[in-house]
């Protein structure tokens, strides 16, 4: 390599001490919810005078929380499903496909990415007024699928690129139909792609908050909505509690995807 | 004449301009092993390839028993094939790939348990049913390819530069194993290599393919014995050309004139010259031999020694002619000449008769 870390020698102290202090800045806030919401105090002050798990007992005693977060969780898993399935799909015709125009349908496909999210957001109430979407569960739904299908194709393509469709035609020639093939033998080699792109559509979901506020009504809205319009009237430390949660969950997630990579490296 | 096992019937490929294959005909016999040998680009897989069904030729046809296959779908032609690439299901253990085919077949448990003993067994795998293919060696994975082509009694079975991948002496091994599960199964093959060393110990007969089209199809013997072609007589055997002209024509005999006056009577002429076109004189080089004293007229050159190298069995000497051809002659262990020959020494090169060709050039 080029850049060998051991042999830097003095470098090497500094170039540590400068990650240390990137991953502290990008973690601290993170910490300081995590400790806010087992303290005590009801002003959110820190350092915590006591500790306590009383907000988590208001937070789980609330029917709304439950209910914001149990709209995430459905909105999260449709999303995923769809997300995988038409994720799936595209990647197969980009990849495989032997048409004319790939390339731009390709980056038709991605530029969700690169635009803003409130433009999209702004767009899509605009459009869904006219179609009443707004506030429904299939407005949450498409918005965050347009969201997440650009990483979920990117994913599956990647996923797709590596295996080899050499195995896919000696399935055929083994006396498989194409789409058997696909189904027996190409979805069972490209999995780990199918479970990554399955967990960051999940989370992009769960984690969305600007189209979120587009698309919430007072009866319909998620985790992160709730916590941003709770935060408006009153700075309770059941903010903190939910936040921990939200960010329990993607840690997690993030864990298994890593696992995930991990297992399909070895 | 009887209808042939396998007909590959004037088949033509094309990709916009490029011509992949170029009116291929061939008739293969039930148990035959055919090679396809040729260099880089001349159509070898692609002839495979539509036989598969994952190419449709631009004209041609192709009859098993008679009957065209076109029509029937890669997954229905009931053909074997293993890959130049390792195409195991990453995912399903040695048994389970073997078993695939039969799966989907919806073959009984049992049967399918026999079967897939029985291919093991024939690649001589018993009882790596459980292995992952990730964990087996190149050569391991191919010869489970080989019991996945055969588990399910293909009429035909393709081999497309199976052992391209692996290092020679392992190749070697596979070629001995390929060999005998040929004869043991008495399944016909075709096989694509550009190794002739290997169509040569394999095949009961090679279809040389050059750019699209067949050259020649024979017996191993046959075409190093009788090249119909320029093309063939290079690719089989490191011959030596020596370029002169056509001297004199008479019943498929001719005279070759080198610059410099020398001539080489009598040799047979390999397509159609007339006198003062040019040609080359190919010598192969077993049936070469260095003399110190001057040979037959018509049927030596001298040459001028350039290069001696040793090689354990043999040493083998460069030499130029006058003109500056280049050509190789060996001498065997324990040759008078071997140990004296010197750089610079201007000895005589014959041949018996049968070994040297003349072709015209194209
Ligand atoms: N899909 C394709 N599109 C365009 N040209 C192609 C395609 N497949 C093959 N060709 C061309 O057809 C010709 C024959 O290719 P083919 O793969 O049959 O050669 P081959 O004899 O198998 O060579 P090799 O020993 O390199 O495998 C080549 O010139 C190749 O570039
Ligand atoms: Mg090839």
């Amino acid at each position: 390599m080029l850049l060998d870390f051991d042999k830097l020698g003095a470098w090497k102290w500094a170039l540590s001490a400068i990650c240390a202090v990137m991953a502290l800045f990008l973690l601290l806030p993170i910490l300081f919810i995590v400790a806010l919401s087992f303290g005590s105090s009801r002003w959110l002050i820190f350092p915590p005078p006591g500790w306590t798990l009383k907000w988590y007992e208001e937070l789980f005693a609330d029917p709304r929380w439950i209910g914001a977060a149990l709209t995430s969780a459905k909105i999260g898993v449709i999303v995923m499903v769809f997300s995988v399935a038409l994720g799936l799909l595209a990647s197969l015709a980009l990849v495989r496909g032997t048409f004319r125009g790939r390339a731009v349908l390709r980056a038709f496909f991605l530029t969700p990415m690169v635009l803003p999210v409130v433009i999209v957001a702004v767009a899509l109430y605009a459009a869904f007024l006219r179609l009443g979407l707004n506030g429904t569960l299939p407005g949450f739904v498409i918005a965050h699928l347009i969201v997440a299908l650009p990483f979920a194709i990117i994913t599956i393509s990647g996923a797709l690129e590596t295996f080899d469709p050499s195995i896919e035609d000696a399935a055929i020639l083994c006396g498989a139909s194409p789409w058997e093939a696909r189904l027996r033998v190409t979805l069972p080699g490209i999995r780990h792609g199918l479970f990554s792109a399955a967990i960051f559509s999940f989370l992009i979901s769960w984690d969305e908050v600007v189209l979120a506020i587009f698309m919430a009504s007072p009866s319909l809205q998620t985790l992160p909505v709730k916590v941003w319009t709770t935060l408006r009237q009153d700075l309770t430390p059941v903010i903190a509690a939910a936040s921990t949660l939200l960010v329990a969950l993607t840690v997690i997630l993030m864990i298994v995807a890593a696992l995930i990579r991990k297992g399909k490296s070895e | 004449m009887t209808t042939p096992f396998l007909h590959i019937n004037g088949i033509r490929k094309t990709y916009g301009d490029v011509v992949a294959t170029d009116h291929v005909e061939l008739s293969i016999a039930e148990g035959e092993f055919m090679t396809f040998l040729g260099p880089s680009g001349s159509g070898k897989s692609t002839t495979l390839y539509i036989l598969a069904g994952f190419q449709d030729p631009t004209a041609g046809d192709i009859k098993l028993r008679g009957q065209s296959i076109l029509r029937t779908p890669s997954h229905k032609r009931n053909i074997g094939m293993v890959f130049q690439r390792y195409t195991l299901f990453p995912h399903l253990s040695v048994g389970e790939n073997v078993a695939f085919p039969l799966r989907v077949r919806r073959m009984g448990q049992a049967e399918v348990a026999a079967k897939v003993k029985r291919a093991l067994s024939l690649v001589r795998l018993d009882g790596f049913e459980d292995r992952m293919p990730a964990k087996m060696s190149g050569g391991q994975q191919q010869r489970v390819a080989l019991a996945r082509a055969l588990v399910y009694d293909p009429p035909v079975l393709l081999m497309d530069e199976p052992l391209s991948a692996l290092d020679k002496k392992l190749r070697e091994e596979i070629q001995f194993e390929i060999r005998r599960i040929h004869q043991e199964t008495g399944v016909t093959i075709l096989y694509v290599t550009h190794d002739q060393e290997e169509a040569l110990r394999l095949s009961d007969r090679i279809a040389i393919f050059n750019r699209g089209k067949i050259e020649q199809v024979g017996t191993g013997p046959e075409l190093y014995a009788n090249p119909a072609t320029h093309f063939v007589a290079d690719f089989i055997g490191d011959s030596a050309f020596l370029s002169g002209r056509l001297a004199t024509l008479q019943g498929g005999r001719a005279a070759i004139r080198f610059e410099g006056g020398q001539q080489i009577v009598d040799v047979p002429l390999h397509g159609a010259g007339q006198e003062g076109q040019a040609a080359d004189l190919m010598l192969r080089p077993e049936r070469m031999e260095l003399t110190p004293e001057a040979g037959p007229a018509g049927a030596s050159l001298p040459v001028t020694v350039q290069d001696i190298t040793f090689l354990g069995n043999c040493t083998s000497v460069a030499a130029r002619t006058d003109w500056g051809d280049a050509l190789t002659v060996r001498l065997n262990f324990g040759h008078p000449l071997a140990g004296r020959v010197a750089r610079g020494d201007r000895l005589n090169v014959r041949w018996s008769p049968e070994a040297a060709h003349a072709f015209v050039r194209s």
